[in-house]
């Protein structure tokens, strides 16, 4: 038996504050939703930003690299060439002189073959440096066979190389892990005064993977310093563009190791 | 029976909060100093509304009190894990004035204080609910902290205030139907108890175990 009747002020009262409850809750929600959307957007943004940052950057190495190469390309061209060509055009012109005896058009004329010869020889290094003719024709397994003929022959540096896959023509994956190789191996000799280097590359469960050494004087890789240079950042882009990874080790006095895939 | 199985696993678990809580904060002083006093308050007054029951006591009372010391407490807390200014100034703010209405309220009707007092109940309970948004806007780009915790909080709230609202009402009530509302209330009690346990799982646990290894 129900004796306590409720009062209806009471009641409207409990209706009164639980409207105005949720009301409140609801405007408060309603709030809260305005603001988050805000801030995620605001962070969505600040995300897009960093990702232009990071083009920008790229953008930038791109182009530093680029001048680099013509700046190195117009020295190659301007010491190996062109003072060459100059000398064989001041004999020409000393040919057409009067009054000149057998013996001196003998010699000038020597002079000229030898010069033009040279010349040829060095322009031929040069379009070879830039793409290596027979890279282009068989593969880049010929062509890291002749990159490390002419390191052999030219630097004074012993090579080991072996080839456990069968490359597919894919000339433009390969052209970069030929760049990839052609990058270290200079910085083996320049930097690292290796007179070893070993480069092997193998098939790891369907994966192929390169591995490359040598006996140089290495550096700290802990030391993120290291890590910054921009044929180091130039190796990293690459074997980004091949979907592979790459692991440098390097201790002071014991060479380094690169293992990457592609 | 049931429902004081119901009551008493709320306690226990309270209890276990309480003991992990202040394992992580007094051991590796890592848990916030304001939620383990929240959870000793909880606990406190819990125990006091049951000996008052025991005794054949109205314990309304403790109910306004637990109120008031749930907002003052949890305000403090997220006062504390917020770092933006004008959100701590907020926080000061309401604070001090809700407690100053209801002093204000307590000056001219005190017999409030004695039953299931609305305008109170509604107001703490609005402010926590506030705070805890406060809370989760910080956390949308931020790690999260206390998350399941304040999960269970809005939860727990949001739904626990309407029974406390009809509380006048349902005295009124045939005793079945008016045990009822408080066993659903119980039952959101451990699940909002559940939640606080599972959020000091998630992230007190698993690094107290990873520090001893």
């Amino acid at each position: 038996m129900n004796t306590h009747s409720i009062p209806e002020k009471e009641l409207v009262a409990i209706i009164l504050y639980i409207s105005l409850f949720f009301i409140i809750v609801a405007v408060v929600l309603i709030i809260f939703f305005y603001f988050s959307r805000k801030k995620i957007i605001q962070k969505e943004l600040e995300k897009k930003d960093l990702v232009l940052q990071y083009q920008k950057e790229q953008l930038h190495a791109i182009i530093v690299t680029q001048e680099e190469e013509r700046k190195r390309i117009a020295q190659d061209l301007h010491d190996d060439i062109s003072s060459k060509l100059n000398i064989v055009s001041l004999n020409t012109h000393l040919l057409s002189a009067p009054n000149l005896t057998e013996a001196e058009t003998i010699e000038i004329t020597d002079n000229i073959i030898n010069l033009t010869a040279k010349a040829l020889e060095n322009s031929r290094k040069i379009a070879h440096n830039l793409l290596p003719p027979v890279f282009e024709k068989f593969g880049l397994n010929a062509g890291v066979e002749e990159l490390c003929e002419e390191f052999e022959s030219s630097k004074s540096v012993k090579t080991y190389y072996k080839n456990e896959i069968d490359f597919d023509d894919n000339i433009d994956r390969h052209l970069h892990i030929f760049r990839i190789l052609q990058e270290l191996m200079n910085n083996s000799l320049r930097h690292g005064k290796a007179t070893e280097i070993w480069i092997a590359f193998k098939d790891n469960n369907g994966i192929n993977t390169c591995y490359y050494e040598d006996n140089g004087i290495g550096f700290d890789s802990k030391n993120s310093e290291n890590q910054k240079g921009l044929g180091m950042k130039n190796i990293d882009s690459r074997v980004s563009f091949l979907n592979g990874t790459i692991k440098i080790d390097s201790e002071i006095n014991k060479g380094i190791a690169v293992i990457f895939t592609f | 029976m049931n429902e004081e199985l119901l009551i008493y696993s709320t306690y226990t678990v309270l209890l276990i909060n309480l003991i992990v809580y202040s394992y992580s904060f007094f051991r590796k002083g890592k848990a916030n100093v304001f939620f383990v006093s929240y959870l000793a308050f909880c606990f406190t007054m819990q125990f006091s509304m049951e000996l008052c029951y025991h005794l054949g006591m109205t314990n309304l009372i403790f109910v306004n009190m637990f109120f008031i010391g749930q907002m003052i407490l949890l305000g403090i807390f997220y006062n504390s894990l917020t770092q933006i200014k004008s959100q701590k100034i907020f926080i000061k703010i309401s604070l001090t004035i809700a407690l100053l209405v209801l002093a204000i309220q307590f000056y001219i009707d005190s017999s409030e204080f004695f039953k299931f007092n609305l305008f109170e109940i509604t107001l703490t309970n609005l402010l926590i609910v506030i705070y805890a948004l406060f809370h989760f806007y910080n956390m949308l780009t931020e790690n999260k902290s206390y998350y399941y915790t304040t999960v269970g909080l809005v939860f727990y709230l949001l739904a626990s205030t309407v029974l406390y609202l009809i509380g006048n009402f349902s005295l009124g009530l045939s005793s079945e139907l008016k045990y009822l509302t408080w066993i659903l209330n119980a039952f959101l009690i451990l699940i909002y108890q559940f939640f606080i346990l599972y959020d000091w799982i998630k992230s007190f646990y698993k690094s107290s175990v990873n520090l001893k290894s």
